[in-house]
């Protein structure tokens, strides 16, 4: 491979890191009407952006490692370094869920006895009962992690808000 | 919400995105990504699969607990319970902009509905309008329903305006003291929709499924409603 092809291979493989971490940003945004067409490949993107992010690193340190023998000037061999390095950043960046940093997840629910519970009275639930077990998920709660997966009776639950 | 368990699975589910304000979920097993609002596969290995709806009510603390007193409920974080929104989360978010709006009806963006999707039909029913009735009787596609507030005068609760084993209307009505009644049987209902004395005491009403919801957000995805109060 020629200096010039390792450059190439190199820039290919930042291109791919980008658009896999910025598209789905830019598209799925808050704030922004979101089109059926560009959603969906937001989302395809966001589907097979782990496998393609660290085939870009893969590919981009190799590309590094051809160039720096092929290369004996300092500055080219530092660009290439860092370009490299950002290509493995971006592969760490596609793997954060800006969604959950912003919102987060509620892993481990704990309930209260309807009786011991500190609520007011006017305060809105969202009540299920399955069987005799009832719950209630405060949408004071829920409209903040939005997602609450749960076990209610034998049967799984997700409440949304 | 919904049922986790499908295709002989049991779905984790994330915050994962958004769409158009109505946001969407990944599941950790198979990495598909679901619509909240329709509990539809949207993109991944089970693209067009249907979440199972599991019957919610959205009700006051106070009513909830009086009909569920062995009941539990969901703590708060406490790391993140500062992060929380006041009580009144759906009517201060009626000053948030939206981005897509549907001026039909009269009706604004944020303003709140009471959607069912139910008989093969869509209609949306304005929430302050419900709370001001208190009681509603109408139609979803070609069957009755009825809409009922509670005795705290928030919580609403929807059901099929037929009492199971009797034929015909039943012609509910409210007494002056605010007790549900209905004239085919004489029987007062409390807010279960479960008839507490009369003849038919101890039938309870088939309930509908119902979503409080931003009208651009019910509209949005059910774009053939009918509202009521409107022609």
């Amino acid at each position: 491979m020629t200096r010039r092809q390792t450059i190439l291979l190199l820039l290919a493989c930042l291109t791919v890191s980008l658009i896999c971490v910025v598209y789905p940003i830019y598209v799925i945004r808050p704030f922004r009407a979101q089109g059926a067409r560009e959603l969906a490949m937001a989302l395809l993107v966001m589907r097979w952006r782990t496998v393609a992010t660290v085939l870009s690193g893969i590919a981009a340190l190799a590309a590094l490692a051809l160039y720096w023998r092929a290369q004996p000037r300092r500055w080219p061999r530092a660009l290439a370094a860092a370009g490299a390095v950002f290509v493995c950043l971006l592969g760490v960046l596609a793997r954060v869920n800006i969604y959950e940093l912003m919102f987060h997840p509620d892993d481990r629910p704990s309930f209260a006895p309807a009786l011991q519970a500190k609520l007011d009275k006017d305060e809105k639930v969202i009540a299920v009962k399955i069987g005799d077990a009832a719950r209630a998920y405060p949408i004071r709660n829920i409209s903040y992690h939005h997602v609450m997966n749960d076990v209610l009776g034998q049967v799984g639950v997700v409440a949304t808000y | 919400m919904w049922s986790r368990d499908i295709a002989g699975l049991r779905l984790t589910f994330h915050l994962a995105g958004i769409n158009n304000q109505n946001f969407i979920m990944r599941d950790e097993q198979t990495g598909t990504y679901w619509q909240q609002i329709s509990g539809k596969a949207i993109s991944g290995p089970l693209t067009g699969r249907q979440l199972t709806p599991i019957h919610s009510d959205e009700l006051t603390f106070a009513t909830w607990k009086s009909e569920e007193p062995q009941g539990s409920v969901l703590r708060d974080v406490s790391r993140y319970a500062a992060n929380y929104a006041p009580k009144d989360w759906d009517v201060r978010m009626r000053r948030a902009p939206t981005v897509i709006d549907f001026r039909e009806h009269g009706l604004k963006a944020r303003d709140l509905m009471l959607g069912i999707q139910a008989f093969g039909a869509s209609r949306a029913f304005p929430y302050e309008q419900v709370i001001r009735e208190k009681l509603v009787k109408d139609r979803v596609g070609a069957e009755p329903v009825l809409l009922a507030v509670g005795p705290d005068g928030q919580s609403v609760r929807a059901f099929h305006d037929r009492i199971p084993g009797v034929n015909g209307a039943p012609d509910f009505y409210r007494r002056p003291d605010g007790v549900l009644m209905d004239a085919a049987t004489g029987s007062e209902w409390n807010f279960r929709g479960c008839a507490v004395s009369g003849k038919a005491k101890g039938v309870c009403l088939e309930p509908v499924e119902m979503l409080k919801d931003y009208w651009f957000d019910w509209r949005n995805y059910n774009p053939s409603t009918t509202i009521y109060g409107t022609k």
